[in-house]
């Protein structure tokens, strides 16, 4: 951070001087000052495999307010792999000895995978 | 002894068995809906055990038929309930199940949700999971769930009546506006063995006839769900000898049986 902003200093001097500093500048150093957020999505595929249909999804951002909005089933990737593909990063794979089961018994919605973007990335 | 018939059969009993609710779409009076306008939120006890709402919900024939159709005869009576209320916007509840979900494959308890007016999407409606009656889950562990696919809002007409196993996943659903949005919650128990006595056109009892798959389902769990529902069927038809274990069952009873209330 500590480059950009001798950078945004360097220019900034010289667009002072030419009397073409604006408002959009300020906002661009106020940009760099402010650190990057992580953004979460949970994926829950069908399997283990990253190119599996998406049966729930949950994205978490701690940038936006938490207003209400309505419910959706409109899945947002079509597979971990499209996610991958549009800039999220996995932070986390499902590991198959955390799926076991007994019997006939059903848990959780599997398969979890738990992905990240930087607001920096957006 | 009042006599409350059942009113399900077979099929619909493999249904619910599937689903883990039935939906009886504006059943209850609009003029009792009307009572309820003022009703005030959180413990209603006394309101529960007014002759009225007795006679316009509790023992309602389809209401109480259906209860009498999964719990047997003499089912308990609720003789508590709790006025869920919300008048402001809200971004809604977290998935969850109840108390201690009462996992099991029986069905020994069926929460009820009574709906005095009608429900819209933007209302905040209740959320229910299908099927997720027969998942094994710490409630607090899925919270951060968000939407899955098959999940269903419950948007429905003034006096609608919901029954519920009472370990089915549901949240309040988000809320955009301000209008009063009520929601009486109150629970059936059984209170005898199962046998398959409600509504049949013969004495053999048919194998059970499996439901799709829930779309959240992948292949294995589908099988498990299949398995799962003819446990919960035979269990109820009184010929599997499978020992019902539901864990953490019975924690909040607050009922009496049926004769009693009807014979005091």
């Amino acid at each position: 951070m500590e480059h950009a902003v001798r950078q945004w200093l360097a220019e900034s001097r010289q667009k002072l001087q030419t009397g073409d500093l604006t408002e959009a500048d300020l906002q661009g150093l106020e940009a760099l000052l402010t650190e990057p957020r992580q953004l979460v999505l949970y994926l829950y595929s069908k399997s283990t495999n990253m190119r599996s249909a998406i049966a729930s999804w949950a994205l978490y951002d701690p940038t936006v307010p938490h207003e209400p909005t309505l419910p959706s089933q409109d899945v947002p990737y079509s597979s971990v792999i499209e996610a991958v593909n549009d800039g999220w990063r996995i932070v986390q794979f499902p590991r198959a000895e955390l799926y076991q089961f007994s019997d006939v018994d059903n848990t959780y919605l599997g398969y979890e995978f738990i992905l990240e973007k930087s607001t920096s990335d957006l | 002894m009042i006599d409350i018939q059942p009113t399900m059969d077979d099929s619909q009993v493999m249904d619910f068995v599937s689903r883990g609710s039935v939906v009886l779409e504006g059943v209850v009076s609009d003029d009792f809906n009307r009572q309820c306008e003022t009703l005030p939120a959180g413990r209603i006890n006394e309101f529960a055990c007014t002759p009225d709402f007795r006679n316009e919900v509790l023992l309602h024939p389809e209401v109480a038929g259906v209860a009498r159709s999964l719990l047997g005869r003499n089912f308990f009576m609720p003789i508590t309930a709790h006025h869920h209320l919300y008048e402001e916007s809200h971004t809604g509840q977290t998935w969850h199940s109840d108390g201690l979900s009462e996992y099991g494959y029986g069905v020994n308890h069926l929460q009820c949700y009574y709906y005095p007016q009608d429900v819209t999407l933007e209302d905040g409606p209740t959320m229910v999971l299908p099927g997720s009656h027969h998942r094994l889950v710490d409630r607090e562990a899925i919270a951060h769930y968000g939407d899955i696919l098959g999940q269903v809002s419950l948007t429905v007409l003034a006096g609608t009546v919901v029954l519920t196993h009472y370990g089915i996943w549901h949240k309040a659903g988000p809320k955009l506006n301000a209008k009063r949005r009520g929601m009486i919650k109150f629970s059936y128990f059984r209170n005898a063995p199962p046998k398959r006595d409600w509504l049949i056109e013969s004495e053999e009892i048919p194998p059970y006839v499996n439901r799709e798959r829930h779309l959240y389902a992948n292949e294995v769990e589908s099988y498990r769900d299949m398995a799962r529902r003819q446990r919960t069927w035979n269990w109820l038809c009184g010929v599997d000898t499978t020992p019902d274990v539901s864990h953490g069952a019975k924690l909040f009873i607050d009922a009496r049986p049926l004769n009693e209330i009807v014979n005091e």
